[in-house]
């Protein structure tokens, strides 16, 4: 039996606490008015209860209460040896291979792969097993064979070195726990047989360490870290793991304070190695525009560290939007690198939005400062201009009064937001079911809906009129920080963003609102039946920012104002970033051209209406039908590159300017320092895989019902003293 | 007023203390010296019927005295002189601090201690004698009714002192004797009724000091026996009726409960202990109080009742009676010799004034028919 919280055990000290109650403390004394008292009291000597344990029987209960639940906090458990006789009895050994894009870190020596070693790997494994096993396969990439364990483990191993063959891994991120629950059903269910998993895979988190020792339905599961010099299922060290280059993140924006056509690339260059100051190596990163490079960069990159990079490229025209790529090149060639995959990052640039983001201003006033939608409106306004005179902009502004927007739903309808990509309710009255009942109709066509709160927000009306809109139904506004027993506010900051929002991806996790605070916030009515993503939260949790998918469109919910009446969220530096993200996200299915990037694997939709032809970047074309919804999904985005979405036929009338998005690398997968892991005891001819079986269950039971003997004895004693007393 | 007497008269003399009375009577064994005639021995001569003395005749005196057979035998004129009866004068000083309230119903203290006191009071009064009494309680004194008188509503004011007046604080023992003594007739019966465990107790200031808070009380103590001592000596005969409640003789506590002693006259702080380790202290302590009463009355000649609250009444009373009137030893083992010696001594004389009371009380009880009295 072991403990998996051993400290806890520190908390049998506090057994002296019922030891020292029993012994310092008292029954309560029986009064007696009586006329020797001179004859009992000497020399001011006063007689005190005698020190020594009462009550043992409820002394002894309650030590042992304690003592039970500080045993069962401390999480006893029992470890489970399964025995593996694998090279004794025969069983199925299911193959889990790991396919993702870390598997193609290769080899400095020989060029070769993890994933081509995995093939010897599983070949040693058919070779030890005893007469009488079968062999199965089953890859983390979906895409890799699946076979039912079979007796012949060629047909695993073949299917396993023809896809070897077939070319390198895709460059998809998949975690290998992930897939135990279908290695698991590999074969028949009860057909007796005795199954084994085996993982081939790096060490690295989503490899070998994220596997757990058994699955959840107790098949064990035996970690073969496949590395460079690996022999048959053995595991090795670190020593001789090759580190490599890559780039972390990369993004873009207009700099018209430059040149109306310039824009600044910022890339973050990061060494994967074991860390070292003192070696540090040269690194170029070159700017490829629409094929040709325009610009290089040279630094200095210390092992294991990040180096970050900024390039200002002003492009020649903007008649259209260019095609960028950066990437590590060693003299004027792609760098050769350990894992190449994350050496290029794929942008478009200067791509035209055009949103047309129309403002209803719920509180405006005459005074810049007091407006409602003053702070929001210039932070959109540096990408606002027509494209003629300012080829950079990007959106288009329009402000309208809450009764002005009324007007017009009123003459036209839903019509009245058509060319509206982007409605922004700016701590508005709820608005009248007429309007309410149009914006949900272009909402759900494609229109983006990002609504903001403030005083004239009724959380009763909002959520009978836009309640099918909302993220979250509207609770009621409070002032941030209160907390029982705290007379005064003490606000609330923001925590760090959610940057696997896509809205939010590729910014810095502060979002440069560091220091932010608001001074009151919506609260919302958590509803986990609700499909919503939280992009930002205040520290106490509560969300800051979420979103949410309707119909075709996506709706947008801060809960707080976005001017200074309630926060200080307008000045800070991130801002700005985050209503260009926010807009542009709401933006992006109702936009005519939306350039955003994905990571591989990612399904990328719209709810533009077709036809629509994907272009992927090595020229293939896939014809998209819309789903039952309306809304356009590729899914085959494991090609890293531009991709561009054709609407119409190009060079017919009703051709519509292209979609452009770019698939990049997930940067989590270019983590490939190996990890520690917990290999597998191999006693003479069996292998044990040990998982830790709870004890501390029972525990629990037992102290419950130690409590309630522990309450039915006080009780009793109470009774019998009170009795004593009275008699 | 007087139904109220009355009434109050009936709560505190239970009914069969009552019969006992009947047919007894309160007398002393030395004389006394009252204002009036009364019934009991006097200690000058007078118009008894007992011979005193003869002594010659002198111009002036009564020629009805003349006894004719002295002035035979010795030539020359004789008077002859008689006992005198003088009226007794009984004086209680009674103890209404709050230890006197222990115990409940037929057992509390307050009960026996009134029993006694109006039983010994109603003899008296039915019999000719003055009864006066004073309390002490609560810190203060209640001398109204101290001067003995032969009024029968006495008995009504002592009835509704000793049932209505409520019993708590201290008796201030000390100042009480000081105040009586000054006022109390010639060779009185003084009873004083209390429990006598704690009569001097320390003052507010002593309880402060830890250290030794019995020796003041102590030195208090000797000081009240030494009154007490003072009375005797001035010819009074001193009766110290000690009422204890069986709990105060032999307290009923058991085991290791934990109990928190109070003072009920709250000049002395609570303490707490076990039961067992307090009884055992207080046994001890007790016994050797006790014994050092009973010294000390005996040295001075006064004498000490002890009643406890649970046996009945008319022992007790039957007992001190005996005791007034010469009929019963001292109960005290250490003073049997002295007593006896004494008996001896006097063997003739005593005999000669038992035949001459006997014949003398016979005649007085068939003389004079029992006070109706308010009863």
């Amino acid at each position: 039996m072991s403990l998996l919280a051993p400290l806890l055990l520190l908390g049998l000290i506090g057994l002296g606490l019922p030891l020292l109650a029993h012994l310092r403390g008292h029954q309560e004394p029986r009064t007696i008015a009586f006329a020797g008292h001179r004859f009992l009291a000497a020399k001011g000597e006063v007689l005190s209860q005698r020190r020594h344990l009462r009550d043992r029987l409820l002394l002894a209960l309650r030590l042992l209460l304690l003592a039970l639940l500080v045993l069962a906090l401390s999480r006893p458990a029992s470890r489970h040896e399964a025995a593996l006789a694998v090279l004794g009895e025969p069983h199925d050994a299911l193959l889990v291979v790991d396919g993702s894009r870390s598997m193609e870190l290769r080899s400095e020596a020989d060029g070769r792969s993890l994933f081509t070693a995995t093939s010897a790997a599983a070949a040693a494994i058919a070779e030890a097993l005893p007469p009488g096993s079968r062999l199965g396969l089953i890859g983390s990439d979906p895409a890799l064979p699946r076979l039912d364990p079979s007796a012949d483990p060629r047909a695993a191993l073949g299917a396993l070195q023809a896809r070897i063959d077939a070319g390198p891994p895709r460059p998809g991120s998949w975690r290998l726990r992930d897939r135990l629950a279908a290695a698991s059903a590999l074969g028949q269910a009860d057909d007796g047989r005795t199954k084994v998993i085996y993982a081939l895979s790096d060490r690295t988190a989503g490899g070998l360490a994220s596997l757990p020792s058994t699955t959840a339905d107790g098949l064990a599961v035996l970690p073969i870290a496949v590395a460079f010099d690996a022999a048959t299922g053995t595991l090795e060290g670190t020593r001789g793991h090759p580190a490599h280059l890559g780039i972390a993140s990369a993004s873009w924006e207009p700099a018209p304070q430059l040149d109306p056509r310039a824009m600044r690339i910022r890339a973050e260059i990061r060494s994967y190695a074991a860390a070292d100051e003192d070696h540090r190596r040269p690194v170029s990163v070159a700017l490829r525009v629409s094929g040709e490079v325009v610009t290089q960069v040279e630094l200095e990159i210390a092992d294991g560290a990040t180096a970050p990079l900024e390039i200002t490229y002003t492009a020649a025209d903007l008649r259209g939007p260019l095609a960028a790529t950066l990437e590590l090149v060693a003299d004027g060639e792609p760098l050769v690198d350990p894992l190449p995959s994350d050496d290029r990052r794929h942008l478009w640039l200067a791509a035209d939005l055009r949103l047309t983001v129309t403002l209803v201003n719920g509180e405006p006033s005459e005074r810049r400062s007091h407006d409602e939608v003053f702070f929001l409106a210039t932070a959109l306004a540096d990408q606002t201009g027509d494209a003629a005179s300012s080829p950079a902009g990007r959106i288009a502004l329009r402000n309208l009064a809450p009764d002005q927007l009324e007007a017009q739903v009123r003459a036209h309808g839903a019509e009245a937001l058509a060319e509206t990509d982007v409605l922004v309710l700016a701590n508005t009255a709820a608005p009248a079911e007429n309007v309410a009942a149009a914006i949900r109709e272009r909402v759900d066509a494609g229109m983006g809906l990002w609504l903001t709160v403030g005083e004239r927000i009724d959380a009763e009306a909002y959520n009978q009129r836009l309640g099918e809109l909302l993220p979250l139904l509207l609770r009621e506004p409070v002032l941030a920080g209160t907390a029982p027993g705290r007379s005064t506010a003490a606000g609330e900051g923001f925590a760090p963003a959610n940057l696997d929002h896509p809205a939010l991806r590729g910014e810095r996790s502060d979002l440069g609102l560091l220091g932010a605070r608001a001074r009151r916030i919506f609260l919302l009515e958590p509803d986990p039946n609700r499909p919503h993503e939280v992009a930002l939260t205040y520290h106490s949790g509560a969300p800051t920012l979420l979103t949410r998918d309707y119909g075709r469109g996506r709706v947008a919910l801060l809960t707080t104002s976005v001017d200074r009446d309630w926060s200080d969220l307008p000045l800070r530096p991130g801002f700005v970033p985050l209503a260009l993200r926010t807009v542009t996200y709401l933006g992006d299915r109702a936009s005519q051209s939306g350039a955003h990037s994905l990571l591989v694997g990612e399904v990328w939709s719209t709810g533009l209406p077709g036809p629509l032809t994907v272009v992927t970047p090595s020229g293939r074309r896939i014809a998209l039908s819309p789903d039952d919804d309306g809304v356009h999904r590729l899914t085959d985005t494991y090609e890293l590159g531009h991709y561009r979405v054709e609407r119409g036929r190009p060079g017919t009338p009703g051709a519509q300017a292209p979609l452009l998005f770019t698939v990049n690398v997930d940067p989590a997968e270019s983590e490939t320092l190996p990890q520690d892991i917990t290999p597998p005891t191999i006693a003479g001819d069996r292998v044990f895989a040990a998982a830790h079986m709870p004890r501390w269950r029972p525990l629990f039971g037992l102290a419950a019902l130690a409590l309630l003997i522990e309450s039915l004895l006080r009780a009793r004693f109470r009774r019998r003293r009170r009795d004593g007393l009275s008699g | 007023m007087h139904s109220d007497s009355g009434n109050a008269l009936a709560a505190v003399l239970p009914p069969a203390l009552r019969d006992l009375l009947r047919g007894r009577a309160l007398t002393l064994a030395r004389p006394v010296w009252g204002q009036r005639a009364g019934r009991h021995l006097s200690a000058r001569a007078g118009l008894g019927h007992l011979f005193r003395a003869h002594r010659p005749y002198v111009p002036g005196d009564d020629p009805r005295l003349l006894d004719w057979r002295a002035m035979a035998r010795r030539d020359r004129p004789m008077l002859r002189q008689t006992e005198g009866e003088d009226e007794l004068s009984l004086c209680a000083l009674i103890d209404l601090s709050g230890t006197m309230a222990y115990g409940e119903g037929e057992t509390s203290k307050r009960r026996a201690s009134a029993a006694m006191v109006a039983a010994l009071a109603h003899l008296a009064l039915r019999q000719g004698d003055r009864f006066g009494f004073a309390t002490g309680g609560d810190g203060t004194l209640g001398l109204a009714h101290l001067r003995p008188n032969a009024s029968a509503s006495r008995l009504g004011a002592l009835a509704v002192a000793l049932s209505e007046q409520e019993l708590r604080g201290l008796c201030p023992w000390r100042e009480l004797v000081a105040a009586a003594a000054p006022r109390l007739p010639r060779r009185a019966l003084v009873l004083a009724v209390s429990d006598f465990l704690d009569p001097c107790p320390p003052t507010s200031a002593e309880t402060v000091r830890d250290a030794s808070p019995d020796g003041a009380s102590v030195s208090a103590e000797q000081e009240l026996w030494g009154a007490f001592a003072g009375l005797r000596a001035r010819g009074h005969d001193v009766v110290l009726l000690q009422v204890l409640h069986p709990d105060e003789v032999d307290p009923p506590w058991t085991g290791d409960e934990f109990l928190r002693i109070v003072d009920p006259k709250g000049h002395r702080r609570s303490l707490t202990g076990t039961a067992n380790a307090l009884k055992q202290r207080y046994r001890a302590r007790f016994a050797a109080h006790q014994r050092a009463l009973t010294r000390h009355c005996e040295a001075n000649g006064i004498h000490l009742l002890r009643v406890h609250s649970d046996e009945p009444l008319e022992d007790a009373l039957i007992e001190l009676l005996a005791r007034l009137g010469g009929l019963t030893p001292s109960p005290s083992p250490s003073s049997t010799a002295a007593r006896t010696k004494k008996t001896k001594k006097t063997k003739k004389t005593k005999k000669t004034e038992k035949t001459e009371k006997t014949e003398k009380t016979e005649k007085a009880e068939k003389a004079k028919a029992p006070s109706g009295g308010p009863l």
